[in-house]
C-alpha cells in the first residue's frame, strides 16, 4: 500500500482542481465548511459525546493530524473509485479499439496513396461512397456531461497506448466564436504539438504522411456533440470527409441519444457519415462500482450513517443524478467528518497502514497509554463486523441483481439501524427456544420488519424462485465473496453439493429422456429444486439477521461513521435564491448595527437601500408601480433619524421649505440615483425584473423561489 | 533557365535528410516527400494522360458538357474567359474538370473554399502551389507568404503567374529534356475554385465574391484561365456588381438511364445487378438524383437482396426475380426514408440481447425493455422536461383551468355539437402546429407548471411513504426546486429543450422543447405521472 501513499499527493492535486468548474452553488457553501472546520470549540464540545477522553492529547499529537488522516482516506477512497470506473469502461474500450482497427483497415483497403497524391490539394477521384467517414457515436445514457469528461480523455489514452493518433475535441473547440479554424487549429495542436494562426487541413496531410505515421489511424474524439455549433460542427464533417482519403480519419462523438446527429446536423451532412453505436455503461451501473467501492468494501475505514445515505441517494436520484456530485458529496462527507470527530484520525493510520487486526493492535498499544486498548479492540470488533456486514450486503446485491435492486438503494436499506434492532430483539427472544427456525417463520419475519418491497426482501424472495443454473452461480459468487470470513464461508459451502447434485440430476435427465421432457418434469422434482431454493434464501436471511450490523449499532462507530446530515445538506443544497431573499430582509445579523436593530420590518432610513426597496417591494403585489415605489422610498429616507419614530408623509414638509430650491433638487437627484442603484441590483440578483415596453413605469416582481 | 538544376539540387538534398532522419532507407524511399516542381501543377506525373473517349466514356450522360467544357478552353496557348461550372452537387462537375486537365496534361491549381475555410486560408493555398512551396516539418509547416488581404493577394499571385509562365514557357521551349517532352502544355495556368457556394457564408462574402469573380479584370494576364464550381446557380451570385460574368456550363441532375449506366458499371454481375435496378431505380429517382446518396442506399439494398442467394454469379429468371423482389419490398420504404442508420457493433449486439433475456427472464414481460427510457435523468429534471414539453403543446390560455384545481371542471361543460365550420376550423389549426411546430413559452411559465406538477407528484408521494417508511426523510420541502435552473440549464444542453433568441427589448428568454410525444410519455411513465391528463387535445 506504500505505493498508493506514494500517489497520494498527485491524486489528490488534479482532484482539488477538478472541483472547480462544477457546480455553482457549490463555491457559495465552500466557506461556511471552512468555517466548520476551523470551529475549534464546537469540536471540543463535541468531544464530550465520544466515549474516550483521550481526544485533546490525540489531536496535539502530530501522526493524529486531522488533515492528513483525511488526505489518506480520501485518496484511498478516491483511487479506488478511479480503479472501478476504469474497468467499468474496459469492455466498450475494447469494443471501440477493434472498430478503429477495422474501419482503418476498411479506408486503406482501396489503396493507400502516394505521397505526392496525398498532399495535393485535389481531390482523388475515386467511388461515391469514399468520402464517407466512420463515426462511433458513443451513448452516454446521461443527461448530464460531467461524469464522462474523465470517460473520453481515459479512451483517449487508451487508444494512443494502442498506436492511434488521437485528439479529444470538446464543445469549446467546436464553437461559433472560434470556427472551424478553431477546432482545426486544436486538432493541430494535439497532433503536430504546433500552434499555427492559418490552421489548414493539408498541414495534417502532409504530417500523416511525413514521418512513417501513416500506419496507424487517426482518432478525432468530440466529447459532447450536442453542445457543439451546429454550423461549425457540419463544416469540419465535411471538410474531414473530404480528406478522409488521403488521411484514414474516424470520427468518435460522444452524444446522449441517438437521434441527437439528426437533430443536430443537416441531411447533407448526415450523409458522410457511416455511423456505429457503442454504449458506455449506465449511471446506474457505474453508481452501484462507486458505492460497492468506497461504501461497502471497508477499504478506507470511513463510512455513512444510514441518514446520510438515504440522503445522498435522494440527492442522486432527485437532484443531479451525475456521479461526479456523488463523489463530490462523499468528499465533503468525509472532510466534515475529520473536521468534527476528533478520534476519527485514527482512521488515518487504519487507512495507511492497511492493518489487519493484529497489526493495529500492535500500533495502538506501541501508540501510547493514552489510547485505551479497549478502543483497540472496539477498533478491531468495528472492522471485523463491518466485513461481515460488507460481505453480507454484496450478497444480498448479487441476488438482487437478478431483480433488478440497485445497491444504493440496498445500502440504504442495509444502513438502517431500526430493522435491524427490530429483527435482533426478535431473534433474540426466539433463540431461548432453539436455533432452528422453520423457514415459513423466518419467512414471515422477514417480512414483519424488512419493508415489504424493500430491496433487501426482494432479494430474498428473488432467490426462491431462481433456477437451479443461476442459483449455483449466485452460490458460487456468495463464496467467492465470503472467501474471508470462514462463519459465513462454512454456511455456504453447505449449499454448495447438494446444488451440484440437483444440477447433475436435471443433466441427466436431459440426456435420458429428451423426448419426455415435459412429463419428466415432475412435481417432485420442482419440488425439490425449491427446496433447496428455499434454503439459500433462507441462508442469505439468517446471514442478514446474524452478520448484517449496520455500523450505527456497534460501539464506537462515531469514530467511523459520518452521521450529519443537515451539514451536508447545506453544503451540497445552497439554495441560493432563497438565501439572498431571507439576506435582505434580515440583513441585520450580518451587520449587526444599533440603528436598526429594533425594528424587524419597519424599513427605516439606516437600513442599506436595497433591502429597504425588497421590504417595501413585499407591501405590492406581481407589478410594482415605480412612481409609488420611488415617493415611499423618499419618505423613508428623507426622514431624519432623529425623527424616525414617526414615519409618514408630512413630517419632512416643513423641513425641506427651509432649504434652498438647489439642495433640493441635488438631494431628489440623488435619491433618484440611489433607488436606480437598488433597483438594479435587485434586478442584478434577479428578484425582479426591468420594466417591460408595454407597460414602461411598472416593474415585475419575479415572484417565484421562496 | 536554372529549371534543369533546381530539382536535382533538392532532390540531392532531401535524401541527405533522410537518410540522417531515418534509418530505413527503404521505407523513406517508398514514399519520399520529393520536393515539389512544376510538374506538381499537373494531374498525375506517372499517369498517362487520358484520351477524350475514355473521360467521356467514364462519365456517362456528360457527353454534351465535357464538349463544351473542351471548347472554352480552347486549344493550347489560348486565352479562356472565365468559367463559372454549375450543377447539383454529385453530378460530377469536379471530377469530369480534373479529368479534362488530366487528358489536355495542362498546369492547373486547385483550391477547394470548403477546406479553406477563410479568405487567408484561400490566398494561401493558392500561392503555395503556385510558389512550388510544400509545408512540412521543416518549414514549421508554414505558408510560403502570409497573405491577408485580397490586394496583397493580387501582387504575390501577378509575381508568382510570372515566374510560373516563364518558367513553363522555357520547359516548351526547350522540349528535349526528359520529362517535358510528352507535355504540350503551352504557357497558359489555371486557377481552379471549387465550392465557391461556401464563400457566400464567410464574414467578408460581400467583398470576397466580387473580387473573385473580377480576378481575371484584375490581373490583366491572359495567360491565367479561371473555373468557378459552385453548387448553385449563377443567379445566386451575381449582383451587377461591374464586372463581366462567367461563362456558365450547367452539369444538370443525372436522368433515370444515366444513373442506370453508371450504378451499371464495375458491377460484377451485370444481369443480378440490372434486375435489382429495375426495382429500386424508379421509386428512389422521385427522391433523389444525387449519385452519393443513391450508392449508400444501394450498397445497403443490394446486400439485402442478395442475402436469400447462395451463389452471386447466378442469372435471375423471371420468377427469381419475383422473389427476390418480394423479399426485398419491405425494405424499400423504410430505407427511403432513412438517411442515417445507426449500425451497432456486433460483439455489443450479442450483450444487448443477452441482457433482453435477462429482463425477460426477470421481469416476464418483453413490454418492459421498449418502454424504459435510455437516458439517465434526475427526478427534478424529468419533472422540468415534462412541464416544458407541456408549456410547448398547451396553449397557455389553458394553463389556469389545467392546473388550477378549481378551474378544472368548467372548461368540459360546454361542450357543443360541433358544425362543419369548426371542424374545418379546427383541421386548419391542426394543420398551423403541424407547420409551426412545438411552440415557445417564457421561463415563467414553465417554472409555474414545473411547481403545479411536482406539487401534485410530492403530494402522491407523500402519501407513498406513510406505508414506505423514511426512505424519503431528510428530502427537504421544495427540495425539488433547488437547483431547477441549473438542471434547466442541463437540459438545455442536451438539446432536450431549446433556448431561443432572447427579446432584447423585453430582456426574457423563450424556451421551446424539442421532445416528442413518445420520449415525454416514457419520463412520464417513469415518474407515474398522469401526463396524458394535462394534454390539450384539439
Amino acid at each position: 500500500m506504500t505505493a498508493t501513499k506514494a500517489g497520494d499527493s498527485p491524486s489528490t492535486a488534479p482532484e482539488s482542481s477538478a472541483n472547480d468548474h462544477i457546480q455553482p452553488f457549490y463555491l457559495l457553501h465552500k466557506a461556511s465548511t471552512s468555517r466548520n472546520s476551523g470551529r475549534k470549540s464546537a469540536v471540543a464540545r463535541r468531544i464530550d459525546l465520544s466515549p474516550s477522553k483521550s481526544s485533546t492529547s490525540t489531536s496535539t499529537n502530530p501522526q493524529f493530524d486531522p488533515h492528513k488522516a483525511f488526505q489518506s482516506v480520501w485518496s484511498k477512497i478516491d483511487s479506488a473509485i478511479k480503479d472501478v470506473l476504469r474497468d467499468v469502461n474496459t469492455n466498450v474500450f475494447n469494443e471501440i479499439h477493434s472498430w478503429v482497427r477495422q474501419s482503418f483497415l476498411a479506408v486503406t483497403s482501396s489503396g493507400v496513396p502516394t505521397f505526392a497524391e496525398a498532399t495535393k490539394s485535389f481531390p482523388i477521384l475515386n467511388h461515391a461512397t469514399s468520402k464517407q467517414l466512420f463515426t462511433g457515436l458513443v451513448l452516454i445514457k446521461n443527461m448530464e456531461f460531467v461524469d464522462d469528461l474523465l470517460t473520453f480523455e481515459e479512451l483517449g489514452l487508451f487508444l494512443k497506448s494502442h498506436a492511434c493518433h488521437v485528439a479529444n475535441l470538446s464543445s469549446l473547440d467546436l464553437s461559433t466564436k472560434n470556427g472551424v479554424g478553431g477546432c482545426l487549429r486544436s486538432l493541430l495542436r494535439q497532433f503536430l504539438t504546433v500552434t499555427l494562426d492559418a490552421a489548414d487541413i493539408s498541414i495534417l496531410a502532409s504530417w500523416y504522411r511525413e514521418f512513417g505515421n501513416h500506419n496507424s489511424p487517426v482518432v478525432i474524439i468530440v466529447e459532447d456533440m450536442e453542445r457543439c455549433s451546429r454550423s461549425v460542427l457540419s463544416d469540419f464533417i465535411l471538410i474531414l470527409s473530404e480528406w478522409v482519403v488521403k488521411i484514414p480519419m474516424i470520427l468518435i462523438m460522444g452524444v446522449t441519444t441517438l437521434d441527437a446527429p439528426k437533430t443536430v446536423l443537416p441531411s447533407h451532412v448526415l450523409q458522410q457519415l457511416l455511423p456505429s453505436k457503442f454504449t458506455l455503461g449506465s449511471p446506474a451501473e457505474r453508481m452501484d462500482a462507486v458505492v460497492e467501492a468506497a461504501l461497502v468494501r471497508w477499504c478506507s475505514g470511513f463510512s455513512i450513517g444510514h441518514k446520510v445515505a438515504v440522503f445522498l441517494r435522494n440527492y442522486f436520484l432527485n437532484h443531479d443524478g451525475t456521479l461526479t456530485s456523488f463523489i463530490r458529496a462523499l468528499k465533503i462527507a468525509c472532510a466534515q467528518h475529520f473536521s468534527i470527530e476528533p478520534l476519527s484520525s485514527v482512521l488515518g493510520l487504519l487507512a495507511e497502514e492497511d492493518s489487519e487486526g493484529e497489526r493495529l493492535l500492535a500500533l495502538s498499544s506501541g501508540m501510547a497509554a493514552q489510547v485505551d486498548s479497549n478502543l483497540a479492540s472496539c477498533l478491531t470488533e468495528l472492522k471485523r463486523s463491518q466485513k461481515c456486514w460488507g460481505i453480507v450486503v454484496m450478497c444480498l446485491y448479487e441476488a438482487g441483481k437478478y431483480n433488478k435492486v440497485q445497491l444504493l438503494d440496498l445500502l440504504c436499506e442495509a444502513l438502517d439501524p431500526d430493522i435491524y434492532n427490530s429483527i435482533a430483539s426478535d431473534t433474540h427472544t426466539r433463540s431461548g427456544k432453539g436455533f432452528e427456525i422453520s423457514s415459513s417463520s423466518n419467512h414471515s419475519m422477514a417480512r414483519q420488519y424488512l419493508q415489504k418491497d424493500g430491496p433487501i426482501s426482494q432479494a430474498i424472495e428473488k432467490v426462491r424462485d431462481l433456477p437451479a443454473s443461476s442459483l449455483s452461480q449466485l452460490l458460487k459468487s456468495w463464496e467467492n465473496l465470503a472467501v474471508d470470513v470462514l462463519e459465513i464461508n462454512v454456511k455456504v459451502k453447505e449449499l454448495q453439493p447438494m446444488i451440484k447434485l440437483e444440477e447433475g440430476k436435471s443433466l441427466k435427465q436431459d440426456f435420458t429422456d429428451l423426448a419426455k421432457r415435459h412429463t419428466s418434469r415432475t412435481a417432485a422434482n420442482i419440488k425439490e429444486s425449491k427446496t433447496i431454493n428455499e434454503k439459500a434464501a433462507t441462508l442469505l436471511a439468517n446471514l442478514v439477521r446474524d452478520f448484517m450490523r449496520p455500523i450505527e449499532c456497534i460501539p464506537f462507530h462515531e469514530i467511523a461513521c459520518f452521521k450529519d446530515v443537515e451539514k451536508l445538506q447545506s453544503a451540497l443544497i445552497g439554495d441560493p435564491r432563497r438565501r439572498i431573499q431571507v439576506d435582505l430582509l434580515e440583513f441585520h445579523e450580518f451587520l449587526r448595527c444599533k440603528c436598526c436593530s429594533r425594528s424587524c420590518n419597519i424599513p427605516l432610513q439606516s437600513m442599506p437601500d436595497t433591502s429597504i426597496m425588497y421590504t417595501l417591494a413585499q407591501e405590492h403585489g406581481d407589478l410594482i408601480n415605480l412612481h409609488d415605489w420611488f415617493q415611499s422610498f423618499k419618505t423613508i429616507v428623507t426622514n431624519p433619524s432623529s425623527k424616525g419614530k414617526r414615519k409618514g408623509k408630512q413630517s419632512p414638509l416643513p423641513k425641506k421649505r427651509k432649504e434652498t430650491n438647489e439642495h433640493e433638487n441635488k438631494s431628489e437627484s440623488s435619491i433618484q440615483a440611489r433607488l436606480c442603484r437598488a433597483v438594479t441590483e435587485l434586478q442584478i440578483t434577479g428578484l425582479i425584473r426591468m420594466p417591460s415596453k408595454r407597460r414602461p413605469d411598472f416593474v415585475q416582481r419575479v415572484a417565484f423561489g421562496l | 533557365m536554372g529549371k534543369e538544376e533546381s530539382p536535382q539540387i533538392a532532390r540531392r538534398s532531401t535524401r541527405h535528410s533522410s537518410a540522417t532522419i531515418s534509418k530505413n532507407e527503404a521505407e523513406t524511399k517508398s514514399n519520399e516527400p520529393l520536393p515539389p516542381t512544376v510538374n506538381d501543377l499537373f494531374y498525375g506525373e506517372e499517369e498517362k494522360p487520358i484520351s477524350l473517349d475514355d473521360v467521356v466514356s467514364s462519365f456517362s450522360g456528360r457527353r454534351i458538357q465535357i464538349i463544351e467544357l473542351m471548347r472554352v478552353l480552347g486549344p493550347v496557348n489560348c486565352p479562356m474567359v472565365p468559367l463559372f461550372i454549375y450543377g447539383d452537387s454529385s453530378t460530377g462537375k469536379t471530377s469530369i474538370t480534373l479529368q479534362i486537365f488530366r487528358h489536355l496534361n495542362r498546369p492547373f491549381v486547385y483550391s477547394s473554399c470548403l477546406t479553406c475555410y477563410s479568405p487567408r486560408i484561400l490566398f494561401e493555398s493558392t500561392l503555395n502551389q503556385l510558389l512550388l512551396h510544400r509545408k512540412s516539418m521543416a518549414n514549421s509547416y508554414l505558408s510560403a507568404k502570409r497573405c491577408e488581404r485580397p490586394s496583397d493577394f493580387v501582387n504575390f499571385l501577378r509575381e508568382a503567374l510570372i515566374s510560373i509562365t516563364s518558367n513553363l514557357q522555357g520547359n516548351s521551349g526547350k522540349s528535349g529534356s526528359k520529362k517535358f517532352d510528352r507535355r504540350a502544355s503551352g504557357n497558359m495556368i489555371y486557377l481552379i475554385f471549387d465550392n465557391l457556394e461556401r464563400v457566400r457564408e464567410w464574414d467578408k462574402s460581400s467583398t470576397m465574391l466580387p473580387f473573385l469573380f473580377n480576378l481575371y479584370d484584375i490581373l490583366k494576364m491572359p495567360e491565367v484561365g479561371l473555373i468557378f464550381i459552385s453548387n448553385t446557380s449563377p443567379d445566386t451570385y451575381y449582383s451587377s456588381m461591374g464586372y463581366a460574368e462567367p461563362t456558365p456550363i450547367c452539369f444538370p441532375d443525372y436522368t433515370e438511364d444515366d444513373l442506370r449506366q453508371i450504378f451499371m458499371k464495375n458491377q460484377e454481375n451485370k444481369k443480378l445487378y440490372s434486375s435489382f435496378l429495375d426495382v429500386v431505380l424508379k421509386p428512389f429517382f422521385r427522391i433523389t438524383r444525387r449519385v452519393d446518396e443513391l450508392s449508400t442506399a444501394f450498397s445497403q439494398l443490394y446486400k439485402k437482396y442478395c442475402e436469400p442467394l447462395s451463389d452471386l454469379g447466378v442469372v435471375p429468371n423471371e420468377e427469381m426475380k419475383r422473389r427476390l423482389f418480394s423479399n426485398l419490398q419491405p425494405h424499400i420504404a423504410p430505407s427511403m426514408n432513412e438517411i442515417f442508420k445507426v449500425s451497432s457493433q456486433p460483439s455489443t449486439d450479442i450483450g444487448a440481447t443477452k441482457e433482453a433475456k435477462r429482463k425477460s427472464s426477470s421481469k416476464k414481460s418483453g413490454l418492459e425493455i421498449t418502454d424504459q427510457l435510455d437516458l439517465h435523468m434526475s427526478t427534478s429534471a424529468k419533472y422540468l422536461l415534462i412541464s416544458a414539453f407541456l408549456a410547448s403543446r398547451n396553449p397557455a390560455t389553458l394553463d389556469a383551468s389545467l392546473f388550477d384545481s378549481t378551474g378544472g371542471s368548467d372548461s368540459r361543460k360546454r361542450k357543443r355539437k360541433p358544425s362543419e365550420k369548426t371542424l374545418e376550423q379546427k383541421e386548419a389549426a391542426e394543420q398551423e402546429l403541424l407547420m409551426k411546430g412545438p411552440g415557445t413559452f417564457p421561463l415563467e411559465r414553465l417554472l409555474a407548471i414545473f411547481q403545479c406538477i411536482t406539487s401534485v407528484a410530492e403530494g402522491s408521494l407523500e402519501e407513498e411513504e406513510q406505508g414506505n417508511d423514511g426512505l424519503r426523510v431528510q428530502v427537504g420541502d421544495n427540495s425539488l426546486m433547488s437547483d431547477v435552473l441549473l438542471q434547466l440549464s442541463s437540459l438545455c444542453n442536451a438539446n432536450l429543450i431549446v433556448k431561443g433568441i432572447s427579446c432584447p427589448l423585453e430582456g426574457s428568454t423563450r424556451y421551446r422543447s424539442t421532445i416528442c410525444e413518445d420520449m415525454a410519455l416514457k419520463v412520464a411513465r417513469s415518474l407515474k405521472f398522469p401526463l396524458s391528463k394535462y394534454l390539450y387535445r384539439r
